[in-house]
């Protein structure tokens, strides 16, 4: 069953809002704004600037090796990248993190071939099936020419040779560091895509007066909102005549969504009909790391996600859900 | 975990009905899917077991995989439905043609032979009716040692209330014995409106009484297991294999010629042995290719 974790937070400066394990690997963030029926400017502007992100078709993955790709990109902590169209439970799945991590999650075969060091998943079942290889590529050991590298090198590009499909983006936004492995490559550049939509005659939990339990429920409701979905209300509920949910998704970045939880955050604060608003955050299913670089699985569902409910007075509510192969935060 | 697996998907004689299947099997999520050919012998007349069509003649471009980037495997598959010990042949020729081999029994001896005896790698669990036999725990170990799975088909649970019971019935009474191991969950489709996607099928083998890592392997991990005890069985231990060839003898052979014959490879030594058997004589010619 998937896991659910419950934090209230109370602060008045809401500065450590963003100080919890982040999960990099972002697909999706909604926001629910009640009793709204048009996005104001400044939310609009940043929902609009989201930075754009790159598909590579086929990348051979010993290219994430390169040195100079290194130099340029990963050793300045800034590439984020992930496979695409891989399932975790079926193919192999890559990623890599801006600290320099890279983690690849083998089945027993490929990870047999591939010839270099593993540990087997944590989330196995009689026999260990899958395996995951993740290396720190900041490491010395792992410096271009070192021993650990040139085997890693030589497994990915004779033994294995594994090609996936390749998101990639780049913080500071442009990719002029990414552009001579872009050129190599069949690539195509995207932007996360934007929906509006406006509800009507809304029927949401009151946050505050419910018990935990039923906040529960009422946090799947208001996640679950911008699918439309139709769960039942919990008591106590409150009507609201509109509400405006907008949706970003795509490969997006911790800085943007940052950037979007502190517009929200200066929105709830100017005195408006209702007293919150509410971020759900939606990791990749099919990502190999989630929440502070532990293995992520998928056994019938690959959730991560997070809703945030922030409120006038400057508190917050955190909500997280992990799938049943995960590892639940602290 | 493997890719996800269907291993038994009715052979239809229909092409574009044939097609349908495939096409809804890649767009579930299926990476591999077995055609089954049902091979029932009577006592009344003898039959012929059926020859698998190649797969390149009966679709011209297979579908890739919803979500993956590759296109469906098919495989071939035979199943003999065995009322009698007769019906099933050991090492008998036409059974190298298909990729998997399964076996239906009907009885108890039946049973306790294809778990024990039979060189064979799926044995199939009547749906349809109420089990003629008990399960007993010594045969299923032993089939279980063996590396040959026991497979649960749902098919007939989605056409019909009372073969729903009687799959319920009879897949619980199977998971009781074998305590979910070496179990496959698979369709026996007959049309594309039968199959269900892979996780579905997950879902369904809880009611079975499967774990979930239970379940979810029946579908994957176990039928990849499957599929390499099929090739082991084809490949004489896995070492050699066998191709039909028609071709000058190698140099040093024996007689000189020979006008057909089996070409063996051995895996080890890539060395090819080339048999002739002729007037019961085995002339054997060795040649080394390394």
């Amino acid at each position: 069953m998937p896991e659910h974790a419950h934090k209230v937070f109370a602060d008045s400066r809401g500065s450590n809002l963003y100080q919890h394990d982040v999960d990099y690997k972002t697909k999706h963030v909604s926001v629910l704004l009640p009793e709204c029926s048009s996005a104001p400017s400044h939310l609009d502007s940043v929902l609009n600037n989201f930075s754009s992100f790159y598909l590579i078709r086929k990348l051979p993955v010993y290219e994430l090796l390169d040195r100079h790709f290194l130099e340029t990109a990963v050793y300045h902590g800034a590439v984020f990248g992930l496979s695409y169209r891989t399932r975790i439970d079926e193919d192999t799945c890559v990623a890599l993190m801006p600290n320099g991590h890279l983690t690849l999650s083998l089945d027993k075969d490929s990870f047999e071939i591939l010839g270099f060091e593993g540990k087997p998943s944590r989330f196995k079942h009689r026999t260990a099936t899958r395996f995951v290889v993740s290396v720190d590529l900041t490491d010395s050991s792992m410096a271009p020419g070192r021993r650990s590298y040139l085997r890693l090198l030589t497994g990915l590009k004779s033994r294995l040779q594994l090609q996936t499909d390749f998101l990639l983006s780049h913080h500071p936004g442009g990719g002029a560091s990414l552009q001579p492995l872009l050129s190599r490559c069949d690539w195509s550049q995207h932007r996360p895509e934007v929906n509006c939509s406006v509800l009507t005659d809304l029927s949401c939990p009151a946050p505050r007066s419910c018990d935990p339990h039923n906040l529960l429920m009422g946090y799947d409701i208001i996640a679950a909102v911008s699918f439309l979905s139709s769960f039942v209300c919990p008591e106590p509920n409150t009507i609201h005549r509109h509400a405006l949910s907008v949706s970003v998704s795509g490969m997006l970045l911790p800085h943007d969504i940052h950037r979007l939880l502190q517009e929200l955050r200066r929105y709830v604060e100017q005195p408006r009909l209702a007293s919150w608003v509410s971020m759900t955050v939606r990791g990749f299913a099919d990502s190999p790391v989630s929440w502070s670089n532990h293995e992520h699985g998928f056994l019938r569902g690959g959730e991560n996600f997070y809703t945030l409910m922030m409120f006038h007075d400057h508190t917050y509510q955190l909500h997280l859900a992990t799938g049943a192969h995960d590892v639940c935060p602290p | 975990m493997a890719v996800f697996m269907d291993l038994n998907v009715s052979f239809l004689p229909d092409r574009s009905d044939l097609r349908s299947v495939v096409e809804t099997a890649a767009h579930l999520g299926f990476s591999t899917i077995a055609l089954n050919y049902v091979f029932e012998p009577t006592a009344k007349k003898k039959q012929e077991i059926p020859t698998p069509t190649p797969i390149d003649e009966l679709i011209d471009q297979l579908p890739v995989v919803q979500g993956r980037s590759r296109p469906i495997r098919v495989l071939n598959r035979l199943t003999v439905v065995m009322s009698d010990a007769s019906h099933f042949r050991p090492n008998a020729p036409e059974y190298r043609r298909f990729d998997l081999l399964a076996v239906q029994p009907t009885s108890e001896k039946l049973f306790h032979a294809a778990c024990m005896v039979y060189d064979i790698d799926i044995i199939c669990v009547p749906m349809t009716e109420k089990l003629p036999f008990f399960f007993k725990r010594a045969p299923i170990n032993g089939a279980i040692d063996r590396g040959v799975v026991f497979e649960v088909s749902y098919s007939a649970a989605i056409r019909d209330s009372t073969m729903r019971r009687y799959t319920i019935a009879n897949a619980v009474s199977l998971m009781e014995s074998c305590k979910g191991k070496s179990v496959i969950l698979s369709s026996a489709a007959q049309k594309a409106l039968e199959l269900r996607g892979p996780y579905d099928v997950t879902n369904l083998a809880l009611l079975f009484g499967l774990s979930d890592g239970d379940a979810k392997e029946a579908v994957s991990s176990t039928c990849r297991a499957a599929l390499l005890h099929a090739e082991t069985r084809r490949t004489a231990s896995g070492i050699i294999y066998t191709t039909r060839s028609q071709q000058e003898a190698p140099q040093g052979s024996v007689d000189g010629r020979f006008k057909s014959g089996y070409l063996y490879r051995c895996y080890r030594c890539l060395c090819s042995v080339a048999i002739e058997l002729r007037w019961n004589k085995v002339m054997m010619s060795e040649s080394n290719t390394s």
